[in-house]
């Protein structure tokens, strides 16, 4: 007999602010973290980042500080800060921050796409521009990809079985459907599971340049004449539990999770696959064990690109056909940006909340239908939406996919 | 430009996290808790605020704020001109 899996906290850090509810409540509002940046790289004159961009600023630590002491947080690069503050509020959330018997036991999945950016580029700037011999020592233990999962396990005193997982925009949905698994199989009773990417940087701005996929205007997801993804940054966590294990305690259940689906395309490095990621959609319903008439609000993996949405539209009409009529698509990075390595988790989180309210929150920045991207949506302003069901889709780059399903608590 | 003590102590508390007060010309780094690491920090900031370039074997011996104080105002000091030269060849 295997455990059902409930998500007993949620945290979350982006553009829109800090804590759930910030996030929350301006998604709701039809408000967006997204604005124009003009910098200029300190050291490096003709290295600019210019264009929209949904960045994270004023991250306030204070609450990590007190319980873990200002000396470490200090010592985080912004990948690993965004990450503890994300989690220590998810696990306020759930209950479980002071009792450290159920931390010492539980594991840590958490998903990034590429590590500490702002320290791999400082170390080549010491070296490159300001012409100093030699780097600071945390250099590697900060920019290694799994940093922010030994910054969690030493602050929190988590002891089980922790590591990362990369999947690029997969990559923390593929950490909570990973997760789930753990609590299923009883090999964990909790699980804390999530993401976080901090990728405005200049160099990796200049990498997201190159490869054209980022829009000089704003992110429009589904919308006729969108031009591409908003690259944001932040973190978002969910305590996974068993849910025998949370009714035990009296823990507050925001959901649970019922299906996930896997998938790789197997084709290209950037180009999306409709038959590649509809099998992870396939997956997760087989899974959770609804059927495909089930009311559902899908919290679309829509990062504005011209191919994206057209081909998610074509993986949502293949595998749900005329059921799709019955279900709502929000898309939320036009909100809070593509979080990269977290942007499945907040995807997630923050469709559980929207599930559990029975709101729908606006698309953004529509400018008008395309036909090839004809979907249930909601625009405007928010709307009632009951659903019985969350499904949300991650679908990367290298045609790794990951979709979650669950209900409400 | 010459290097005061005073300028140092902000680098020092900004960079290992003691309070400013806390800084008195005896006390000890350890019972400060400013670690071999910390010393690493406030040098890469020293570089960066006022060109001072200095190595780590320079702090051997070094156990309280007043001898840390020493070691980096002189060096900052005697270096003079030399350390704005190489902060701005480094910008070329």
């Amino acid at each position: 007999m295997t455990a059902r899996v409930a998500v007993t906290g949620l945290g979350c850090v982006s553009a829109l602010g800090q804590t759930v509810t910030s996030n929350w409540s301006r998604l709701k509002a039809g408000e967006s973290g997204i604005r124009t940046l003009a910098l200029v790289h300190p050291d490096i004159e003709r290295m600019a980042m210019n264009g929209p961009a949904a960045k994270m600023d004023g991250l306030d630590t204070s609450a990590v500080d007190a319980y873990a002491g200002r000396k470490v947080t200090a010592q985080l690069d912004p990948v690993a800060a965004y990450a503890v503050v994300a989690t220590h509020e998810a696990l306020a959330d759930s209950g479980l921050i002071d009792d450290k018997a159920a931390l010492a036991d539980a594991s840590i999945i958490y998903g990034g796409a590429s590590g500490g950016n702002t320290t791999i580029e400082e170390s080549y700037v010491r070296i490159l521009v300001k012409g100093h011999s030699g780097v600071h020592p945390l250099t590697i233990p900060k920019r290694m990809s799994s940093a922010a999962v030994s910054h969690l396990s030493m602050i929190f005193g988590v002891k089980g079985l922790a590591f990362a997982i990369a999947s690029a925009c997969s990559s923390s949905a593929h950490a909570i459907a990973e997760a789930a698994h753990m609590v299923r199989a009883g090999r964990t009773k909790v699980a804390i599971a999530g993401g976080a990417d901090a990728t405005l940087t200049f160099g990796a701005w200049h990498g997201w340049l190159a490869l054209q996929a980022m829009a000089p205007d704003t992110c429009r997801p589904f919308s006729i004449d969108r031009k591409g993804m908003v690259l944001g940054e932040g973190a978002a966590t969910v305590v996974l539990e068993d849910l025998d294990h949370a009714k035990a305690r009296g823990a507050t259940v925001y959901g649970e999770v019922i299906g996930v689906g896997a998938s790789s395309d197997a084709g290209h490095l950037t180009a999306p696959s409709a038959e590649g990621a509809g099998r992870a959609v396939r997956g997760a319903y087989a899974d959770a064990g609804i059927a495909h008439d089930t009311p559902a609000l899908v919290s679309a993996h829509g990062t504005g690109t011209p191919l994206n949405d057209k081909t998610e539209t074509e993986v949502m009409r293949g595998v749900l056909g005329g059921d799709l009529a019955r279900h709502r698509v929000i898309a939320t990075k036009a909100a809070h940006g593509h979080l990269l390595g977290a942007g499945g988790a907040i995807e997630f989180l923050l469709g559980l909340v929207a599930l559990k309210e029975g709101v729908a929150p606006p698309i953004l920045n529509y400018l008008g239908p395309d036909p090839e991207c004809d979907l249930p949506i909601t625009l405007g302003a928010s709307e009632p939406f009951e659903a019985e069901a969350l499904v949300s889709n991650s679908f990367a780059f290298g045609g790794l996919n990951s979709v979650l399903i669950a209900t409400r608590g | 430009m010459p290097v005061s003590r005073d300028d140092v102590l902000d680098v020092i508390a900004e960079e290992s996290l003691v309070e400013r007060s806390a800084l008195t010309p005896d006390a000890t780094l350890e019972s400060l808790g400013i670690q071999s690491l910390d010393i690493i920090s406030i040098v890469f900031a020293l570089e960066d605020k006022f060109g001072i370039v200095l190595e780590q074997s320079e702090f051997e011996g070094v156990t309280t704020v007043d001898q840390l104080l020493d070691v980096i105002v002189n060096k900052a000091n005697a270096a003079g001109s030399d350390a704005s030269g190489a902060g701005a060849a480094a910008k070329t």
